[in-house]
């Protein structure tokens, strides 16, 4: 086993340096849709993988790390809304980096991407990156969130009710705006 | 799932950028460790680190913190690399995580196609002399510009057309090149280097700046900036740029500032009286100059030192419906205000706003009474005279007051020098006619006794 610093304390487990340089960038683009900005997508998956860190031998054993860390950012993203914490100054957020080659669409479309978010109430959201992204099955996003699939159903439902109208947005999903 | 759920999957995964930077296990040791042991140490202290909000995790059991804690030191020095990326992160250039090659469309809401540049019809008309027009002024071209969006640079004109980004041949008035563009707000084009760069939105958490080659005004750029709270609901001269080359961007309670070259965000600056509705930079680059106008009325001004990270004054101009379009020159901060139809330009003395004189007799009728700077002079236009002052102390160094048709005004534009003339937007009502002024001012005009 592989330390950090060589103190027993805090051993680095098995295979979570694996888990983190394979699946931390997929884990990051799922904070991103969830907070909006990559600093605090970056603190999420932190403070899931910090959770994670104390229970990951268990964790490997349900060959469920991916999962329970997903569930860990989807509640802690939760408790800052909850809480207003979206209401708090997020600093140090990084612009867009430049795009090239269509220049202007990348970004427009993020944009879009994101405002359209930006209607939903956390949950709805949660469940629309859990699902649509993550590709999470209704009863796995039903645990990730502590509810019943049939809240995940009405949740997708609504939240698919709120973006098919989000401007932009629509263009997007039937791509009447040239690829 | 159904066809609309899998086009919106389709949505998010293509749309979703690869991030800037991964999560390291270093950094995540790091937040064990300092979780558990309290704060974290010099968070938000670090020089030239920005601070950010606290916000809470699972954390560990109590079994753990103890045996953390004192590893802290260690593990610090021991995952030294991760630490520093941790450390550095919000202020150091993060490799290019927007260009994913993913195929992409636009969702802009106006212009479906914003990449596209068109060719512009080659015309020419010829000049006609202005009865009563000040300075010589000739109808040079009768293409219809919005208020407050001629600027020159390199030899060019530039303005907004009626759903268009244009650059303009002063010699012909000819449209040179132009692409699609809707401003979103008054907020003229700025130029940097051989770039054009715009607001193509301003609105909910995010300023959207689109950039064009100067010459042809093909897309070249784009940098979405993310504002700090809501932008500004009053918000013009959102976008402004420093002699460092580098664009000032208000972006909610912050103004943001962006390298050009790489759309890098460089630094970001708090203003913790409001969100800023327009920003200027002195011409020797040491002050930012933020205006904010609260929801409770009136029209505030910070004047920020850049160099010692510090609001070093601020001032306000009680009663007024609207102020901002921030110009700053040696002398001082130029802006606007109005009530009710009539605006005009002020001029604050060493950016206080309490010694802020009126300049020029300002515009009805709805049209806009902007200050340019341009040339060496600060031009005032609108509806009644058309000014020219002194950068350094707002004197004014010459007058010219404004035709009427028919008792109905007529409009000229602040003007933007090219070349020894002045060149500005008209507007004659009576007459149904506008379009682009040639004008040669007198030499007080020139800036060079100013």
């Amino acid at each position: 086993m592989d330390t950090l610093t060589g103190v027993e304390h805090l051993a680095e487990p098995d295979g979570f340096r694996d888990f983190v340089e394979a699946r931390s960038s997929a884990l990051l683009r799922s904070g991103w849709l969830l907070t909006g900005d990559w600093p605090s997508a970056e603190d999420l998956v932190q403070t899931a993988l910090a959770a994670a860190w104390p229970r990951w031998a268990s964790l490997r054993r349900q060959d469920a790390p991916e999962l329970y860390v997903r569930k860990i950012m989807v509640n802690t993203f939760l408790r800052w809304r909850q809480r207003r914490w979206n209401g708090e100054i997020a600093t140090g957020r990084l612009p867009e980096t430049q795009a090239y080659g269509d220049v202007f669409a990348q970004v427009d479309a993020r944009q879009s991407l994101l405002a359209a978010l930006d209607r939903l109430p956390a949950r709805q959201r949660a469940v629309v990156v859990l699902r649509y992204f993550a590709d999470q099955t209704e009863s796995q996003t039903a645990e990730a969130m502590g509810c019943s699939v049939g809240a995940v159903k009405s949740h997708a439902s609504k939240a698919l009710a709120r973006l098919r109208h989000a401007p932009g947005l629509a263009e997007l999903m039937t791509g009447e705006v040239a690829s | 799932m159904n066809t609309e759920e899998q086009q919106l999957a389709d949505v998010l995964h293509r749309v979703t950028p690869e991030p800037p930077r991964r999560v390291t296990v270093e950094q995540v040791a790091y937040r064990l460790v300092s979780e558990s042991s309290g704060p974290r140490p010099g968070r938000g202290s670090r020089a030239g680190r920005e601070p950010r909000p606290r916000r809470g995790g699972p954390g560990l059991s109590r079994a753990w913190a103890p045996a953390l804690a004192a590893a802290a030191v260690v593990v610090i020095a021991g995952a030294s690399a991760g630490v520093a990326v941790l450390a550095s992160s919000h202020n150091s250039p993060s490799p290019s995580g927007g260009a994913s090659a993913s195929s992409s469309v636009s969702s802009a809401p106006v212009s479906s196609s914003p990449s596209g540049t068109q060719s512009p019809a080659q015309q020419t008309t010829p000049a006609t002399a202005i009865v009563g027009g000040p300075w010589g002024a000739e109808l040079i071209d009768r293409q219809a510009f919005t208020q407050g969006s001629l600027v020159s640079g390199d030899g060019s004109l530039y303005a907004y057309g009626t759903g268009t980004l244009d650059r303009i041949d002063p010699a012909t008035g000819a449209i040179a090149a132009t692409a699609r563009y809707n401003p979103p707000l008054p907020n003229p084009p700025v130029i940097v280097g051989n770039t054009v760069w715009v607001v193509w939105s301003n609105s909910g958490g995010n300023v959207v700046l689109h950039g064009y080659n100067a010459q042809t005004l093909a897309p070249a750029s784009s940098v979405l900036v993310p504002a700090t709270g809501r932008v500004s609901a009053s918000a013009s001269n959102v976008l402004s740029s420093g002699p460092d080359g580098h664009l000032y961007v208000a972006a909610g309670v912050s103004v943001v500032v962006i390298n050009p070259d790489n759309g890098q965000q460089i630094r970001r600056i708090y203003l913790t009286a409001g969100p800023a509705n327009s920003v200027a930079v002195s011409p020797d680059g040491g002050t930012l100059y933020a205006g904010l106008a609260p929801a409770s009325g009136g029209f505030k001004l910070l004047v920020y030192n850049l160099a010692s990270d510090t609001v070093v004054d601020e001032s306000a101009l009680p009663d007024t419906d609207s102020a901002g379009n921030l110009v700053a020159t040696s002398g001082g901060v130029w802006g606007t205000t109005g009530v009710g139809m009539s605006e005009w330009t002020w001029f604050a003395p060493g950016a206080d706003l309490t010694r802020a004189v009126r300049i020029g007799e300002g515009a009805g009728a709805g049209f806009a009474s902007l200050p340019s700077y341009s040339g060496g002079v600060v031009w005032v236009g609108g509806s009644h005279t058309l000014t020219c002052a002194s950068p350094a102390d707002g004197r004014i160094l010459d007058t010219a007051t404004l035709p009427t048709d028919h008792q109905v005004v007529e409009y000229f534009s602040s003007p933007a020098v090219v070349g020894g003339h002045a060149y500005s937007s008209y507007q004659d009502n009576a007459a149904q006619l506008s379009g682009l002024v040639r004008m040669t001012p007198p030499a007080a005009c020139s800036g060079l006794n100013s």
